[in-house]
This record gives C-alpha cells, structure tokens and sequence, in this order.
C-alpha cells in the first residue's frame, strides 16, 4: 500500500514537471487557428510545420543554436585543461602562495556574472572583444569550480604512482597528461557535463557581450522572439522545443552525469 | 599539516637525490653544492606548480579578481560605460534609496527568494525521499522530474507565458473544465508569485537529486534500530532524517538563496519586469541602470556592489558549514 502511495506521489510530480513540455510539443504543431479556438484543441490533425519552418528559415534560430554549441563546445574543452591542471597544482604540488590561491578562489567561487557586469563589460571592451567569439569564450573560464571538482577527484588518488613514475624520470607533464587525466576521467566528464550545460543556459553575459545578429547565442535570441516579435504562441512553442532537443539528447544518453551534477555538491560534504 | 607536506615532498625527492649521489661514486657533496642543489630543487618544484596553476588563474584574475575589485571603484562614479565617468565618493550609495525602483527591486527580489526557496526545497526533500524509497526503479521518474533544471530561463519564461495565458493558457483551461473561473495569472499582484512558482517548478529536480544523494549516504542501520525500536515513518523522519540532513538542508538554503537574489532572466521573459514594477528584481535594475540609460552606471554599480556583497556574505556563511562539517568527520 504503501508503495502504491509513493508512486502515486511520483507520478504527480513527473506529470507537474512534465506536462508544460508536451502541451507546448503540441502548440508548436498547431496553427493560429487551433491554437486560439475555443473549445481547446488538443492535438492539430495534421500537424503544422509552419512554425518550425518559420524557425528554422526565417529567424536566426539556426545561427543562435550553432554559436551557442561552439561556445558551449569551446569553453567545455578549454575548460577541461585549464582547471584539471590547476586542480592537479593544488591537489599534488607544492608552490608558494598555495593556500592563499586556494582561499581566493574558494571565496569568489560563488560571485555570478551579474554583480560584475560593468566591469567585465568595460574589460571586454579595452581588450577590443566584445562582440567577437572571445567575449563569449574567455570570460566563463575564469570560473574555479572546476579547479575545485579536478582537486577533488585527483586527491582521492594515491601519492606511490607519482612517486614511481618520478623515480621513472617521467617529467611533470607526462604524470600529468599521462597518469592522473586517466584515472580521473569520470570526473572529467561530469566537469564536462557541468560546464556545458551551464554554458548552454547562460544569458546575461552573452545579453551584454554580443549584440550583432550572427553573434547571438541560442538564449538571447530566443529572448528576442519576444522582445521583437509580439506574441506568437506557435513560434515560441517550436523555439523551445528546438532548443531543447540537443540537450534532451545528451540528458538521455549521459544521464548519470547529468545527475552527478547536483550530487557533486552534496558528496562534497 | 605544512610540516608533514614538506616532509613528505622531501622524501619523494630523496630518491631522486640519493640516486645522483650514487651517480657520483659516493662523492661527498660540500655544504654549498647541497645548498645549491637544495635551491634548484626547490625552484624546479615553485616553477612546476605554477606551471599548472597559471594558465587558469590568468583567466580568474583577469575575469574575476580584477573585476570584483573594479565594480567598488566603478561604484564611486557617475556617467555611463562608454563616455566617461567622473568621481563622485559615496554618493551613489547615498542616493540610491531615493532612486527610481531601485528599493522596489530589492524588495522584489527578497520577497521573491523568500517565496520560492522555502517551497523549492521542501517538495526537493519530500520528492528525494520518494525516491529513495523507490530507488533503482525510480530512473524515469529522475528523469522527468530533474529535466525542468535544464531549461534555461529564457525559454522557461517562455513556456509559462503560454501556461498562463489568460484565454488560451493550460491553466485556465484546466481550471476551466473544472468550472472555476480563470485566473489573471501575471496580474500586478500575483506576478511575482508567478514567478516564484516558475522557479520552484525549475528548481525542485535539481534539489531533489541533491537530497537523494545525501539520503543515499545514511547510514541504514540506524533506520533499522529505529523501526525495531518501533518508531513509525513521521518519528523517524523527525527524529532521525531531518537531524542527521541539517547541514545539507542549510547548504542547500545557502547556494539556494545564492541563486534565488539573481534572478532575471525569467522575470524579464516572463513579464519584462512588470506590470509595473511588480517583478522588477536587483539584476534587471542592474541591467537596465548600465545599458538602458545613459548617466545611471554609477547606481548599478552600487546595487551590484550591495548584491556582491551579499553573495559574499552568504558564501562565507557557506564555507563555515562546510569547515564544520568537515571539522566533525
């Protein structure tokens, strides 16, 4: 009885979740005629394309999901390097100014983009990037949470492989890229994960560093679907399901590390 | 713990320096060559980890260091972005208060955080422990439940402008088929609750999974006592769950209202900040004082200064909690 009950209590919740997704499924199939009857229409028979084809040749809807992939893409990459190096620093090496770097970063971990719009904005702008990829690019790498998931994962790894492989003559590097990246793959790719999936949804800095129309990443112009165009149910229903497939599809193939994304923090304790 | 680090890293050079005296043919090295040496050694080993530190933290100082330090300085000017500033002290802070919106959108967003987390992490933590009930079966409904954390805000508020539409929304049509009247859902006074509950809707499978990886982690043998001990479902949540999850549930308040004090893209999606200003948060004043206006950037500065400062606040809160649970272990 009681394990009916649960599923009950799931099911509600599934269906609350997941319900807005199929009802705007439907709408981007509908016409304006459906979708303004009285009584509701349900499911258009036969669907109507024009929404998405107004999507996908009318707009810059193609353009937006294709910068925001490879700035997503981009950054992901980058990101994987530069924070499993400096997370390999901080977990195995010893330097001056460790502590202190490592206190700095923890500190600052949390600080978004919004309170430091202004002078990212005016950083940007004397280093002549804005409205150019690397605005997109460089700023999201500048976050150390990453650096903080690679120190945790290489620290749980054991000191007698490096020690073999210095007594090898392995230089620093080589037990870098070809001993610790290795063993800590699996954090590589929840880090990954993470970093995508963020880049994906941010908006308030590519609202700012980017304005011209080939530019535009996948939330700001969608964002402008509504700013510009007045109200289009239809239109905006097939925006967000297009813009949600990509990321549905790496859901579905990687969903443990999707779920891990949320577990990090509380293994973290 | 230096001491031990040192002293382990000097053992892991030792071999490294035993071998090359070996090389030597037992050749005695004088008190300078083993300073000398000792100096090179520790250089190579300051070099390597800065090596592998610097790359990143270029990036950090440059794109977060430099401008949490800049935003103080811009916040004691007047002007815009691009045509100058001039110094004007304090007096942005000074006259905030009495600037267009800029109270109403603090009080926006804190009623708007003080609406939405509460609500967020008690379905999170009711959902997480039906799902640990569940478990291995539960993958579809982790699914479903988690997929609404992974649409960006922008095409949430999308969605929800539809859901609420007054004549053709889901929700008027369902509460239509009951026979109830239809609501103004995006009305000036329930707005913000709107959109409260758009963020509780987005939220609850990101905290959901981050509760159910913490009740994975009890310890079960505790639970077991309990019930031999008799204890029923409500008393062991009460006594047993809650007490043992506290600083995981504060964690979560924590990071939670972290996020909650930046809140914008929907608002601005859903409502542009309206009617009115009845969901005008600290972020979208932000926005608009920089790039809406020509002279205001001084004020958002101010206002991102006092939302830095408060996220600061809160992270530091944040860190003790985890030091202290640290501390325990």
């Amino acid at each position: 009885m009681e394990r009916v009950l649960t599923h009950l209590a799931l099911i509600l919740a599934a269906v609350i979740c997941a319900a807005p997704f199929f009802y705007v499924i439907a709408a981007s199939l509908k016409d304006q005629g459906s979708l303004f009857h009285y009584p509701p229409v349900w499911v258009q028979i036969p669907p109507y394309t024009g929404n998405y084809e107004r999507l996908l040749f009318d707009s810059g809807f193609p353009r937006w999901m294709l910068n925001t992939l490879f700035v997503a893409s981009t950054v992901t990459g980058l990101k994987l390097v530069l924070d499993s190096m400096a997370g390999y620093a901080l977990a195995k090496l010893e330097f001056t100014g460790k502590r202190v770097i490592f206190v700095l970063m923890l500190t600052l971990l949390m600080v978004p983009f919004a309170a430091l719009l202004i002078p990212l904005w005016s950083i940007a702008h004397n280093l002549h990037i804005t409205n150019t990829y690397l605005a997109l690019i460089l700023p999201p790498l500048a976050n150390p949470l990453g650096v903080f998931l690679m120190r945790q994962f290489i620290l749980g790894l054991p000191k007698d492989l490096e020690n073999a492989a210095r007594l090898e003559g392995v230089s620093e590097f080589g037990i870098y890229w070809r001993i610790i990246l290795p063993l800590v793959k699996p954090g590589l790719v929840v880090l990954a994960v993470i970093i995508f999936t963020d880049q994906f949804m941010s908006f308030i800095w590519p609202l700012v560093a980017t304005t011209r129309d080939d530019l535009l990443v996948l939330t700001v112009g969608v964002a402008g679907l509504r700013a510009k165009g007045g109200v289009n149910f239809g239109l905006w229903s097939a925006a967000a399901v297009m813009s949600l497939v990509p990321i549905a599809v790496f859901f579905f193939a990687l969903q443990r590390q999707f779920l891990a994304r949320s577990m990090a923090g509380a293994l973290k304790q | 713990m230096s001491t031990n680090l040192s002293l382990a890293t000097s053992i892991n050079t030792a071999p490294q320096a035993a071998g090359t005296i070996a090389a030597s043919s037992r050749h005695r090295l004088s008190p300078e060559e083993h300073r000398r040496l000792a100096r090179q050694r520790r250089l190579r080993r300051e070099l390597t980890g800065w090596a592998f530190l610097v790359p990143m933290f270029v990036f950090f100082v440059v794109f977060l260091l430099a401008p949490v330090i800049l935003v103080f300085w811009w916040s004691t000017q007047e002007g815009s972005l691009t045509t100058g500033t001039e110094f004007v002290g304090l007096d942005n802070f000074r006259r905030l208060p009495r600037q267009i919106d800029a109270p109403i959108a603090i009080r926006n967003t804190l009623r708007f955080t003080l609406m939405s987390i509460p609500v967020t992490l008690i379905i999170a933590l009711g959902v997480a422990m039906l799902l640990a009930r569940v478990g291995r079966g539960g993958s579809v409904y982790r699914f479903l439940v988690y997929f609404p954390a992974l649409v960006p805000g922008v095409v949430a508020g999308l969605i929800w402008i539809f859901l609420t539409s007054v004549d053709f929304g889901l929700f008027n049509t369902a509460l239509r088929s009951v026979g109830v009247d239809p609501v103004v859902w995006l009305g000036p006074k329930s707005a913000l609750q709107v959109l409260a509950a758009l963020d509780v809707w987005r939220s609850v499978g990101f905290w959901a999974i981050f509760f159910l990886a913490a009740i994975i982690g009890l310890p079960r043998e505790l639970y077991q006592a309990a019930e031999l001990d008799g204890a029923n479902g409500w008393q062991r949540f009460h006594r047993l769950t809650l007490p043992l999850l506290r600083r995981v549930i504060l964690f979560a308040v924590v990071v939670a209202t972290i996020f909650g004090l930046q809140v914008f893209d929907t608002a601005l999606i859903l409502t542009e900040g309206g009617p009115g200003t009845a969901t005008l948060t600290v972020v979208y004043r932000i926005w608009t004082y920089i790039f809406g206006s020509t002279d205001k950037v001084g004020y958002g500065a101010a206002m991102s200064v006092a939302l830095l400062v408060a996220i600061l606040i809160l992270t530091v809160i944040q860190l003790r909690l985890l030091r202290g649970q640290r501390g325990e272990d």
